[in-house]
């Protein structure tokens, strides 16, 4: 505690700076009695003495004023104090005439960090009225910003087929009204052209013909697959190849069938699909044979 | 009997060894002579000790009453201490003319005999050299 090399915390040396005043009011006190010098001892005995005898002025004098319900000590607990521990009133204004001489500064150490200008930020909360004065200041404001989280996307089944289901079927709409806006329509009501718009059917000259002979694509698909047996030969799909129906979604499904064919075609040799929808299941073309 | 503050005080009342009775509070008057007296110890330290034993002071006044009662309760014991100092010095034959050396050191010596008139013994263990 005197002198050592530990480091010492703001507590500490704010202890230790009123205990060093003490040591020198003691030895101003010795200085005053005639004395010239002291051993250190005796000094430090003094100056514990000192610090103890005020400590217990202190609890004592606390103690009788709340002994008599009161918060707040006044000077007769203090008179009564100085009683109880022996020390004689009386004396007291003649030792304070006598004794006019020595004053010692208080001790000056301040150890409350103080941010410097240059880092405070922003202007601080001020203390609401329940809140002493001495506490210390609120932060700077950016202590208080808060980042907020999402919460995590729902991966339920159920919940995302649902709305996969609702996109493609927004998604189908919408394109069909472009195509309606921006190509030919036919109207089912005689009067009303705008509301119900639907895309115009382009007939064929030929309108068999299309049925009868193979796509490109198909084509391409039935050279791959004809060395393989095939053992289901259902036709899930009915596959409208001609445009000569009113349903508006005729073209894209078609458009999506063909697509599915190409894509599927290499998987249906032994692979089985995940989901065993009759609807999404890859389409089975009847076996040709070819006479060689 | 001597009279001092309207308080009575008997006579063989010796160094606070005799409570006084107490008639009326003293040092009413005396607490506000205190506004301009500063004792020697600051205000600060004081209150400090104060604050630690729980005593909030309301008035700095009591504070500055505190303190000079510690002092003097330093005070009597260091001329106490004087005393002892002063008898060891003049008791070992030294010659009359020539007065004791104002040169007074406070020992541990003379320190123990002062404090045990006030009950309070101290031991200090001896160094080993």
């Amino acid at each position: 505690r005197s002198g050592s090399k530990h480091a010492t915390t703001p507590a500490d040396n704010y202890y230790l700076a009123r205990r060093r005043t003490l040591q020198v009011v003691v030895s101003s006190l010795l200085t005053e009695a005639g004395f010239e010098s002291a051993e250190k001892a005796a000094v430090e005995t003094l100056t514990e003495m000192l610090q103890s005898y005020i400590s217990e002025i202190g609890r004592s004098a606390k103690s009788y004023c709340e002994h008599t319900a009161r918060t707040q000590p006044t000077l007769s607990d203090i008179v009564v104090t100085l009683v109880e521990m022996g020390f004689n009133v009386e004396l007291l204004p003649a030792y304070a005439k006598r004794s006019q001489r020595m004053v010692i500064t208080a001790p000056p150490v301040t150890n409350q960090p103080v941010t410097p200008k240059a880092l405070t930020a922003g202007q601080n909360k001020p203390h609401p009225s329940h809140i002493p004065g001495h506490f210390p200041e609120f932060p700077d404001p950016h202590t208080y910003i808060k980042t907020p989280t999402y919460r995590e996307p729902v991966s339920d089944y159920q919940v995302l087929r649902e709305k996969a289901a609702s996109q493609r079927r927004d998604v189908e709409r919408a394109l069909t009204r472009f195509m309606a806006k921006t190509g030919e329509t036919q109207s089912l009501f005689k009067d009303d052209v705008s509301t119900f718009p639907l895309i115009a059917a382009r007939p064929f000259t030929v309108p068999y013909l299309t049925a009868l002979l193979p796509s490109e694509l198909e084509m391409q698909q039935m050279e791959e697959t004809d060395s393989s047996e095939q053992d289901e030969q259902t036709d899930t799909e009915n596959l409208p190849l001609h445009m000569g129906t009113d349903d508006s979604g005729a073209e894209k499904e078609n458009a999506s069938v063909l697509q599915q064919n190409s894509s599927l075609s290499g998987s249906r040799n032994g692979e089985e699909n995940v989901i065993d929808n009759p609807y999404l299941r890859p389409v089975k073309k009847p076996k040709i044979r070819r006479k060689k | 009997g001597a009279m001092s503050n309207g308080v009575y005080m008997p006579p063989s009342a010796a160094n606070g060894d005799v409570k006084p009775v107490l008639s009326s509070t003293p040092l009413v008057d005396f607490l506000l002579q205190l506004e301009d007296y500063t004792p020697t110890i600051p205000d600060a330290v004081t209150g400090y000790y104060l604050n630690r034993a729980g005593f909030e002071a309301s008035d700095p006044r009591i504070i500055r009453l505190i303190s000079l009662a510690a002092q003097k309760f330093i005070s009597d014991i260091a001329n106490d201490a004087l005393q002892h100092c002063k008898m060891k010095g003049t008791a070992s034959g030294s010659s009359r003319n020539k007065s004791k050396d104002k040169k007074y050191t406070l020992t541990m010596e003379d320190l123990t005999p002062a404090l045990a008139e006030y009950g309070i013994n101290v031991k200090k263990p001896h160094y080993f050299s």
